[in-house]
């Protein structure tokens, strides 16, 4: 993760999840899944809550988790047909009538952030709701957030908000250590909560 | 210890299933048995030679079956052609479309030739063949390598850990492949001592080598951050530890080692059994990489 932009010229999309300002409502997750007709039993968005510590001493952390549409991503690599691309402006699409559904991705992904749609029968995840980009709206989840914590724009734009943001305030990402440089940020990242996972429950 | 608690996540399911896991166990067999036949036909060992018209016909019959395992295991099989039409060359899966149709080809061509007798060209096309074979296992080890998210699975040690384990399971097949030919189906019923000998020798070779590059893995693993610990921690101490542990190591490797290396164990019982727990105990292997790679959850 070099800076908060991209080595490339042009539009560079990310988001930046302001956990100071989340409630762990999965307004987010809801408001993904009637967008972008999500099946049920799989998210493209969702928020894991986490409790740490133990009474009197304790607290709830949430961690809203989505695709990183990363700068280097591995399941663009990985797929063998291609089905995987990346737009000029970063956002990391699949093409729904070319993936063989092998899920290769899906076991490369360090995130965990692709799905079978088991309809479809295809692979999915999020795609910062491009549609909508395109029509010059924020992504559903963005745009229904009541906390304000989602922030969606043009990191290679020095003067919008996302920028400002990233640029005075410590900011993390998700398992920077992957390489993947992802281009979902986070204010507030709880390390412990980010790594906990199921089987602790 | 701060007490850390997750109370909702999203279901966590595996990518690539059984299926996969078969895959990777046929094309093992088909490469190790190819290998095998080219030692008469190829290298002039005349010790081998009842092995090497069997061995390519197993080698060639193997591989037809094992894609159909990766097609089975697609969402959209009838999308399998686009494997042949858009590459990436970036991208594992895609270096088998090329393997996977080149391998058999030859093998196809090794085995008419040998079948006519033309010594000389069944030589050049067994050549040929052998660095198709290890390619064609090996890339399936460079599949599971090159998804970074899997700890078990992203080591550069993951190709050879393939290809011997290859060997080690092709070679207990050709015991038993022998075994049972000689003692079944051959005009004298006397089984060929010193060709099962001579296998013996290197199914004993190949499973040292084999435990040797699985003990450096989980010895670097035990030593390197805290996913490769959690996961050596799996396959040692946790949900896998007894298809690891009791399938792959005990059962596949060290009471083998045992039967085959002192000789009153070493009949053709012993051998026969040996060989069965080897081919048993690499499955187990197959299934620890696959499905245990994928059992520790991302998030």
């Amino acid at each position: 993760m070099e800076g908060n932009g991209s080595r490339k010229k042009g539009k560079r999309y990310a988001m930046l999840i302001d956990l100071r300002r989340c409630l762990g409502c999965h307004s987010c997750a809801v408001a993904c899944k009637s967008e972008n007709d999500v099946p049920l039993g799989v998210y493209r968005t969702w928020v894991k809550i986490v409790e740490k510590g133990s009474y009197p001493n304790v607290r709830r952390v949430f961690v809203p988790s989505l695709c990183n549409n990363c700068e280097r991503p591995v399941c663009l690599s990985v797929c063998p047909v291609k089905a995987t691309y990346r737009r000029p402006d970063g956002i990391v699409m699949i093409d729904e009538h070319r993936c063989i559904g092998c899920k290769y991705c899906m076991a490369a992904c360090p995130y965990d952030a692709r799905h079978v749609n088991p309809i479809k029968k295809i692979v999915q995840k999020c795609y910062f709701c491009f549609h909508r980009v395109d029509a010059g709206l924020v992504p559903a989840c963005v745009n229904t957030c009541p906390g304000g914590a989602r922030v969606f724009g043009d990191v290679n734009d020095p003067e919008s908000e996302i920028s400002r943001l990233i640029a005075t305030n410590p900011v993390q990402v998700l398992k920077p250590e992957k390489g993947t440089e992802p281009r979902v940020y986070y204010i507030g990242l709880d390390e412990m909560a980010a790594k906990a996972k199921v089987e602790e429950a | 210890m701060i007490e850390v608690q997750t109370i909702y996540n999203v279901p966590y399911g595996e990518a690539l299933g059984v299926p996969i896991a078969v895959y990777f166990y046929l094309t093992g067999l088909s490469a190790g048995s190819f290998i095998l036949s080219t030692l008469a036909y190829g290298f002039g060992m005349a010790r081998y030679k009842p092995l090497g018209k069997i061995g390519v016909v197993l080698a060639t019959l193997l591989l037809v079956v094992a894609p159909v395992n990766l097609m089975i295991d697609l969402e959209q099989p009838w999308r399998f052609w686009e494997l042949f039409y858009y590459i990436n060359l970036t991208s594992a899966i895609s270096w088998g479309s090329f393997l996977l149709t080149l391998y058999p080809i030859n093998c196809v061509i090794y085995g008419t030739f040998m079948f006519m007798g033309k010594a000389r060209l069944t030589k050049i096309f067994g050549l040929i063949g052998i660095p198709l074979a290890l390619s064609v296992h090996g890339y399936t080890g460079f599949i599971l390598a090159l998804a970074k998210a899997r700890i078990l699975w992203n080591t550069a040690l993951m190709p050879f850990i393939f290809l011997v384990s290859a060997m080690v399971s092709g070679i207990a097949m050709m015991i038993l492949v022998a075994i049972v030919r000689d003692k079944y189906f051959s005009a004298e019923r006397k089984i060929n001592m010193d060709l099962i000998n001579g296998l013996v020798v290197m199914l004993i070779g190949s499973i040292v080598a084999d435990l040797t590059l699985i003990g450096t893995d989980i010895l670097v693993l035990l030593n390197s951050h805290d996913e490769a610990y959690e996961a050596a921690q799996l396959i040692l101490t946790g949900a896998f530890r007894n298809i690891f542990l009791g399938g792959e190591i005990f059962l596949g490797a060290l009471i083998p080692l045992a039967l085959l290396s002192n000789r009153i164990t070493r009949t053709p019982f012993g051998i026969t059994v040996a060989s069965v727990l080897v081919m048993i105990g690499i499955f187990a292997m197959r299934y620890t990489m696959v499905i245990g790679g994928q059992a520790i959850p991302q998030h």
